[in-house]
């Protein structure tokens, strides 16, 4: 019987690779799913945190998915006592100015548009197309993350695509 | 290529040159690539890995200097509880001492419900903790036991060893003087190896390392439980060191020979009846001053 060298993340250097490799991840996860108005920056220390407290009981196949799990419950404890608005408030910012002012306008209100419809999108669609599209990861990489099968992320992003394409037309 | 699978496998990054091509040729393209360039506007916030990371390492070091901390409130319990425990044992093992003071006496209850009536000046010291094993009490002074039957009761003085099983006794040992009465069962001494049985009524005395001949007498319990001290055929000196134990004086005898013999009795309760009972037979005088005593003469 081979045993790993060390089976949990107590160790200095391994958890900071540990931190290096989830840390983003977990942040994006929880902004896409929460939104910024929860702070997700603060909720991932607090999760690592958390897992630096307790790494002697957490075996290293299960840090990732406590670290997750942790993250989400600390978000939700803050939803608790928040209501979500949801509110994907970053402004796009132009640098260029050579648009005539019809089509700044045209671009703003697409932009309303496309946030209203990002905000009508299910929970588990809007983590998965959002990581997809925006952080630009492939799907299997999101079922990883998520912890769900590539088909299932793949119906997920499809779905949102879909549903956003059609909010934006009619509106 | 059916559009859907364009559309997915373009989502997915997986695009070949060729399907490329045909995806690009798609009547819906450009709307989605507007989409999709929209989209790159939500880009959650920048997390810096390695900033975050180092806010977050004073933390995680303050967490490994308590890890070891946990253990110092930890000790701190154990140290407690060591001493504790060390008092605990020292004083439970500890012999336990009862002391009187002349003109006192007490009742001892021993831990099998043996009772103890101690004599004034006398001191008794006994382990409660090996008490089941071993019935043992030292003896300084005089006392009368009544012991509980059961295993062997010891008392231990400095001149001999009285064992018992069960019976009512009185050891009285004081300078030079060992006297024991046994008054109910039957008390073994034990002087220089050599083992003495006492019937009821008898007494054992040695004084001045001799032994003195035993007679029988024919009370229950010993005269000083009544409060009275009683003597047959003793020398004086410790007839008269018996009433210092009992009143708080201080007796001189010069010109008196302290070696004659006394045989009668005086009470603890007044003085000056205690030393007329003493000195009219013997036909002496005494001149009290205060709490000094003198004996002489007629």
């Amino acid at each position: 019987m081979s045993q790993p060298l060390q089976d949990n993340i107590c160790d200095d250097l391994l958890f900071e690779r540990f931190y290096k490799k989830h840390s983003k991840n977990l942040h994006d996860f929880l902004y896409y799913k929460f939104g910024e108005h929860l702070n997700p920056q603060d909720k991932v220390q607090e999760a690592f945190i958390k897992l630096w407290q307790n790494c002697g009981k957490i075996a290293l196949p299960k840090a990732k998915s406590y670290l997750f799990t942790t993250a989400n419950n600390l978000m939700l404890n803050a939803v608790a006592h928040q209501k979500v608005v949801l509110k994907y408030s970053k402004q796009p910012q132009k640098h260029y100015t050579s648009e005539s002012p019809e089509f700044v306008l045209q671009e703003k209100e697409y932009h309303k548009k496309l946030q209203n419809a990002i905000s009508n999108l299910t929970e588990a669609q809007r983590i998965a197309f959002l990581l997809n599209r925006v952080e630009g990861k492939r799907f299997k990489e999101i079922a990883e993350l998520l912890n769900i099968s590539t088909k299932a992320v793949e119906k997920r992003i499809y779905g949102a695509l879909k549903k956003l394409r059609k909010e934006i037309k009619e509106l | 290529m059916k559009r859907e699978e364009l559309i997915k496998k373009w989502l997915d990054y997986n695009l070949s040159t060729e399907e490329l091509n045909a995806f690009e040729r798609l009547e819906d393209y450009n709307n989605i690539i507007q989409l999709d360039t929209a989209l790159t506007d939500f880009k959650a916030p920048d997390f810096s890995i390695d900033n975050n990371y180092e806010s977050i390492k004073p933390k995680l070091k303050k967490e490994t200097a308590k890890s070891n901390e946990w253990l110092k409130p930890l000790m701190k319990f154990v140290a407690i509880l060591a001493i504790g425990f060390s008092i605990y044992y020292y004083t439970t093992t500890l012999d336990t001492h009862i002391d009187t003071i002349v003109a006192q006496h007490t009742k001892v209850e021993l831990p099998d419900s043996s009772t103890v009536n101690l004599n004034a000046n006398s001191t008794l010291s006994f382990n409660k903790n090996n008490w089941n094993d071993d019935r043992e009490v030292r003896l300084n002074g005089e006392a009368f036991f009544n012991v509980a039957k059961g295993q062997k009761f010891d008392v231990i003085t400095s001149i001999g060893i009285v064992s018992v099983l069960g019976t009512e006794f009185n050891v009285n040992q004081r300078k030079n003087y060992f006297e024991v009465t046994c008054y109910e069962g039957l008390v073994a001494v034990t002087h220089r190896d050599k083992t003495v049985k006492l019937k009821p009524g008898y007494t054992f005395r040695i004084i001045n390392g001799k032994l003195r001949a035993n007679e029988k007498e024919n009370t229950t319990q010993p005269s000083w439980l009544r409060g009275e001290s009683s003597f047959n055929s003793i020398p004086l000196k410790y007839v008269i060191s018996e009433l210092k134990n009992q009143y708080n004086i201080d007796i001189s005898t010069n010109n008196v020979d302290t070696s004659r013999l006394f045989t009668g009795s005086f009470t603890h309760k007044n003085l000056d009846l205690a030393l007329q009972s003493v000195t009219i037979p013997l036909n002496l005088g005494y001149s009290k001053s205060g709490k000094s005593i003198v004996l002489k003469r007629e």
